[in-house]
């Protein structure tokens, strides 16, 4: 299998006390009255729309960034749509301490990695991780490097299959792959 | 070392001696999808197959915006009416059927070692009666439907013992309220929880329906009972004879084992904007309240109907709240006229509704205005999710959400508990 190296520029979704917003669920990520859509590149506009502070997220971030959020982000409800906003806008990566089981596993199948790294908080504790800094993640190893200020970091590695399905741009590629 | 419930079932399923953390690819016994089924055809059509392989393993239910409230529901209904009679999908349930995770139940589609994947979060319900049952993500439904496989990872278990029975006015909703207040929304993120322990085994079917649709708002990937004589009298009621009885080994490797008493047990109100801001209804009393709801998938079985009918017999509702009554299913709502509950909630002064979803899920049937406060037997209060971003949703027992009907404030009802 080989290495998926990702690189971008990092939104840390703090509070208005610099703290990591932990329990970030679906109805924040995309508010209810959008999910008649089932144009994905509709949905970017409301990505995080529902979130104290980050309304205006959707207009700040560029193809390419990396999302960096406090633990159990996408708890809740399995609407994919929480997973295809942040991809209709390009988002490169989401990294948090965990993630909603089914929002992990939306994720992974439509190819938008999402990174387990237990010790985020601590790192934006101890400002060695902030907002505008570039990430590079190795998603097959799991090894993670804050660029700008030259730290590394460890998260847990993807598994084969999930690697696999990300590597294949998303099950449905994946399963064409399986089929030929 | 034993197994777990979840090791064993997905280990028979793969052919394969499996443990906690293996990835498998198996094959589901059932596929559920509901409203959503809608976007799951486009999906489906997007791979480019014409046939489903295996159209017997579907299970499609109408349930969330029953009947259309709008002409774009009523398309997507539509087109899944269309779809189903082209593929001959006999678990087909139209809008009048009720709640996809209680019809599924009742027509006897879940049973002990099934595996049931389902494009619902709540999904998790049907481990109330042994089976291993996952909510997805549509694309995933879509692509089961197509390949009938899926990879799961098998989850690490927390056991969690029952002890003792429950003090009067105190409710299965209670038991999971606290759970979830007191072990944080995401305690069992990717894991299994296994209801075990004397408390366990007194709970009804119906009561084991609520602590299993609530083990997903405890972040987990199925909960369940292990299956005993009330499991398998509620099989033979619906003769069902198709199943598997799995248990956990008694030497299984449990990553956690957590104890909870009944007795002391209080009623638990979970509080704006998260199911894990739990406080004793002791501590909340008096917030006024201007909509109250009975029912849902968590909360609207005949059982839930009976304490709600209980407290508000005989009594009016306060004139400033609106109370919704939704029976979870048809059958559900027969049983409750046969009982003479849906007299007692129309005398009342409440609105009984239509089986459905109703606005759980802030699509139609009692959505909230700015500022407005909610007290509902539901599953889920994040802000938003019954309408308005500036509305607040608080969650109880139907208990505690009948007596709160009658004052128009949050109330505890044991004090109607005579």
């Amino acid at each position: 299998m080989s290495e998926i190296i990702i690189e971008g520029r990092c939104w840390v979704l703090v509070d208005k006390d610099g703290f990591l917003i932990e329990d970030i669920d679906t109805d924040q990520i995309y508010h209810n009255a959008y999910l008649h859509l089932t144009d994905r590149k509709l949905m970017g506009q409301y990505a995080l729309g529902n979130l104290e502070g980050w309304q205006d997220f959707a207009q700040k971030a560029r193809p390419g960034d990396i999302v960096v959020a406090g633990r159990n982000f996408g708890a809740g409800s399995s609407r994919q749509q929480a997973v295809d906003c942040f991809l209709a806008l390009g988002i490169a990566a989401i990294v948090a301490p965990s993630f909603g089981a089914i929002y992990f596993r939306n994720a992974v199948n439509s190819a938008l990695p999402v990174i387990r790294w237990a010790q985020v908080d601590e790192w934006i504790r101890g400002n060695n991780l902030k907002s505008s800094d570039r990430l590079q993640l190795k998603l097959a190893t799991g090894q993670g490097r804050n660029v700008n200020r030259n730290l590394d970091f460890c998260f847990t590695p993807f598994s084969g299959v999930q690697l696999a399905i990300i590597q294949a741009g998303g099950l449905f590629n994946y399963a064409h792959q399986l089929e030929r | 070392m034993g197994q777990t419930f979840s090791e064993k079932l997905l280990g028979s399923k793969a052919g394969q001696k499996v443990k906690a953390g293996d990835i498998v690819i198996v094959s589901p016994d059932r596929i559920l999808s509901h409203d959503n089924t809608a976007a799951i055809i486009k999906s489906f059509r997007e791979l480019g197959l014409k046939h489903l392989p295996h159209p017997e393993r579907l299970v499609v239910i109408l349930d969330h915006v029953v009947p259309a409230s709008s002409e774009k529901y009523a398309l997507n209904h539509k087109i899944i009416r269309e779809f189903v009679k082209e593929q001959r999908i006999n678990n087909f349930f139209d809008v009048n059927y009720g709640i996809c995770h209680q019809v599924l139940t009742e027509q006897g589609l879940a049973a002990p070692g099934k595996l049931i994947i389902g494009a619902d979060s709540h999904t998790t319900t049907y481990g109330a009666l042994g089976a291993l049952a996952v909510g997805v993500g549509r694309s995933e439904v879509a692509s089961v439907w197509a390949t009938g496989e899926i990879w799961l990872r098998v989850p690490e278990t927390i056991q969690i013992q029952l002890e003792g029975s429950l003090p009067p006015g105190v409710a299965a909703k209670d038991i999971i309220l606290s759970l979830i207040g007191e072990h944080g929304a995401d305690k069992a993120n990717y894991q299994a929880v296994e209801f075990a322990g004397e408390g366990a085994t007194c709970l009804s079917i119906a009561s084991r329906m609520v602590l299993c649709n609530m083990a997903a708002e405890m972040g987990a990937k199925n909960g369940y009972f292990l299956p005993d004589q009330q499991t398998l009298d509620y099989l033979h009621q619906r003769g069902v004879e198709d199943y598997e009885v799995i248990n956990s080994d008694p030497d299984a490797d449990y990553r956690e084992r957590i104890i909870l008493h009944l007795e002391q047990l209080e009623p638990q109100v979970a509080c704006p904007h998260s199911v894990d801001n739990v406080r004793p209804v002791s501590e909340v009393e008096g917030i006024k309240i201007h909509q109250a709801l009975i029912g849902t998938c968590t909360n609207g079985r005949v059982e839930d109907l009976e304490i709600a009918a209980r407290i508000l017999k005989g009594r009016q509702v306060h004139p400033e709240v609106r109370v919704l009554v939704i029976p979870a299913s048809h059958q559900e709502l027969i049983k409750a006229l046969k009982k003479d509950l849906i007299d007692i909630f129309v005398e009342a002064g409440c609105l009984v509704l239509n089986p459905g979803c109703g606005p759980c899920l802030g699509a139609h049937q009692g959505v909230l205005a700015p500022g407005e406060v909610a007290l509902s037997t539901a599953n889920r209060n994040f802000r938003g999710r019954m309408g308005s971003r500036d509305s607040f949703i608080y969650l109880a027992s139907p208990a505690t959400v009948a007596a709160s009907a009658l004052e128009g404030k949050i109330t505890d009802p044991r004090k109607y508990w005579s």
